[in-house]
């Protein structure tokens, strides 16, 4: 069941790409908007960014929970 | 039917009334209250109303336009909602503060003038912190001391800016302030509660310790006034605009570091609330709508949120998502309604957040802001990251220790309702849209193939980066510190200076001229001494006496009580000046 899922996620990933061949962004203002699936690139990195941000957030300023006390 | 009062009235008389009332009677009368606040708000007479002359100055109680009406409809249809959710709580006190809160809320977004809307402003404070302190244990009555300092603060810049703008402009009308100085004032003194970075502390600090009923009413009044001033006096104005984006990129990044629930979630207050912030602050129809219709869409998720948050605290006594996990298995509705808000928030197609947030992003391209664009995009790969990691880490990761029950019979009915209202707006936004403040531009549309596969290619992606690398996202035991570090350690040192340096000063002088006196009196009675005396000096005795009071430790309370008595006096003395005043000058 859960490996089905996942496969399933997992082609559904694959399968929104190219449509992005075909729609484009409705108002152009920058260059970005005119790159085929623009946002699928953006969420990849943004996602890895942020995770990677957070992880160095939480390496500097984690604290016991007393930390205040 | 009699004439319509401004909405304020009916909250805060019915706030003063629930404590007589018991049982059934007042659960039915709570329910009440906010149908005839809705009755009354559709029945305010567009314009101004309720206008009194104060002192030479005109104020308003009913400033009645598309703006205040919209928010005025959210804030009274969520006030339903939330007494829905907390109809079980037997305290009448916790009632009283909601209403209040409530009820100054309306105050402010109806008030015509300043000094309307600060007296509203204060209370609103005032009224909200009881719904921490309500939860009576140490943390939460701490957190509630620092988030009322905080909103004192708040208050201090605003007064001080509306009394600059007074004295420079001789009006006290709600409007854009003219000058410099008042203008910055006014801003941070409502920006304070739209948690501008770096005043935002008190959000995350406070809202996770408030009640479980309470937080679901915090989460939804001050932030969103706050958002409702800045449209009235500070739209288009490119500090706001950035400052909103920096809001929710900050936002993100601290939630998806978080363990506690409710912390989470008041991180994501701020990120969502920095759409907000941006939308008002790129200005025009649609920035200022966009931005509206967010504060709108934002109330129904995130009070939802709260609420799913609420019921899982409630039924299993676990605040932290490393302690939860397969809740989805005891708690089916509570989970099927924490997905349709986390999607809402995340701005899934069909979803109430997917209208307001494309508006925001739209208006902040179409106005010449790339940089805040992107912002804008990012925090939402973001929100719906941390909204992936919210719902699998609490009801579907793998926890054999936990059982619990679904929550009470009331606490569902809010949650599916609101749930409904999520859902309905998504789909069908055409009566919000409406309700607007302007007319949305023509070329704006909602549900375009573009927007819909944005979004779609945004969660896929994301989710592809949350599925791979899912145990880096894994919660993590302890707490994230944030600014609020500098103001608990200047206030340590400030408390620091004042009980040893300052004491020992305060000490020294006081043990010093008691000697002295006491000396002086020994000679004064028999100045033969002298001579003794004075070798006292040179010989350095001991002075016991003296030394124990210099040794004493600094003890608050014993100067708490002189303090008070002489700050009531004072004030008594004020009330008879100005009585006499009155009666003599008038």
């Amino acid at each position: 069941m859960e490996a089905n899922l996942k496969k399933l996620f997992l082609v559904l990933v694959v399968a929104c790409i190219p449509f992005g061949l075909f729609i484009g962004h409705d108002h152009v203002h920058y260059f970005w908007h005119q790159i085929p699936s623009f946002e699928a690139i953006f969420g990849f990195l943004g996602a890895i960014v942020l995770l990677g941000a957070a992880l160095l957030l939480g390496a500097i300023a984690r604290k016991k929970e007393d930390f205040y006390d | 039917m009699t004439n319509p009062v401004p909405p304020f009235i009916i909250f805060i008389l019915g706030a003063m009334l629930v404590p007589i009332l018991r049982g059934r009677l007042r659960q039915i009368f709570l329910l009440l209250l906010p149908v005839i606040g809705l009755i009354d708000i559709i029945n305010l007479p567009a314009g101004t109303s309720w206008v009194y002359d104060f002192l030479g100055y005109e104020l308003i109680f009913a400033r009645v336009d598309k703006l205040s009406l919209v928010v005025g409809y959210i804030f009274v249809i969520i006030g339903f909602l939330g007494i829905i959710y907390s109809l079980h709580v037997e305290e009448a006190g916790q009632h009283v503060a909601a209403l209040m809160y409530v009820g100054s809320s309306l105050g402010v977004v109806f008030a015509g003038d300043y000094f309307t809307l600060f007296i509203f402003w204060e209370i609103m404070a005032a009224a909200s912190v009881f719904l921490v302190w309500y939860r009576k244990e140490k943390e939460a009555l701490d957190a509630g001391f620092r988030y009322v300092l905080m909103h004192l603060f708040g208050g201090a810049l605003l007064l001080a800016g509306i009394i600059m703008h007074t004295a420079w402009t001789g009006s006290i009308a709600i409007r854009t302030p003219l000058h410099e100085l008042p203008f910055w004032l006014i801003m941070f003194g409502f920006g304070l509660n739209t948690a501008f970075i770096p005043l935002h502390t008190w959000l995350p600090d406070a809202y996770p310790q408030g009640t479980i009923t309470g937080s679901v009413f915090m989460c939804v009044y001050t932030t969103k006034t706050g958002v409702y001033v800045l449209a009235r006096c500070f739209p288009n104005i490119d500090f706001v605009a950035y400052m909103g984006g920096a809001m929710a990129v900050y936002g993100v990044v601290f939630a998806l570091a978080q363990n506690d629930a409710r912390r989470l979630l008041s991180y994501h207050i701020m990120s969502q609330v920095g759409y907000m912030v941006a939308g008002v602050g790129v200005g025009g129809a649609l920035g200022v709508d966009g931005g509206i219709a967010h504060v709108v869409n934002h109330i129904l998720y995130k009070g939802l949120l709260f609420m799913c948050m609420g019921s899982v605290i409630y039924m299993t006594g676990k605040r932290k998502l490393t302690e939860m996990g397969g809740l989805a298995r005891y708690m089916p509705v509570t989970c099927i309604a924490c997905i349709i808000a986390s999607l809402s928030i995340s701005g899934g197609p069909g979803f109430n957040g997917f209208v307001s947030k494309g508006m925001v992003i739209a208006s902040a391209s179409a106005d010449h802001k790339p940089i805040l664009e992107l912002m804008l995009t990012l925090a939402s790969v973001g929100t719906f990251l941390s909204f992936v990691k919210l719902c699998y880490f609490a009801f579907f990761a793998k926890n054999e220790e936990i059982t619990a029950k679904e929550a009470p019979l009331n606490m569902q009915v809010a949650m599916v309702a609101t749930a409904f209202l999520c859902v309905f707006l998504g789909v069908y936004p055409q009566p919000l849209l409406e309700l607007l403040p302007y007319p949305v531009p023509v070329d704006y549309h909602t549900f375009t193939p573009g927007h819909i596969l944005a979004t779609i290619q945004i969660f896929l992606l994301s989710g592809l980066v949350f599925m791979v690398a899912r145990n880096y996202f894994a919660p993590h035991k302890g707490i994230v510190l944030d600014v609020d570090l500098f103001y608990r350690m200047g206030g340590r040192i400030i408390l620091w200076f004042c009980e040893k340096p300052l004491n020992a000063l305060r000490s020294g002088v006081q043990s010093f001229l008691t000697n002295e006196v006491e000396g002086t009196a020994v000679l004064s009675r028999n100045p033969y001494r002298a001579g003794r005396l004075i070798k006292s000096y040179f010989r350095g005795d001991p002075k016991d006496k003296y030394e124990a009071v210099r040794n004493e430790p600094y003890n608050v309370n014993s100067y708490r009580i002189p303090i008070g008595v002489s700050a009531g006096v004072a004030t008594i003395f004020l009330f008879l000046l100005t009585l006499i005043y009155f009666a003599v000058g008038g």
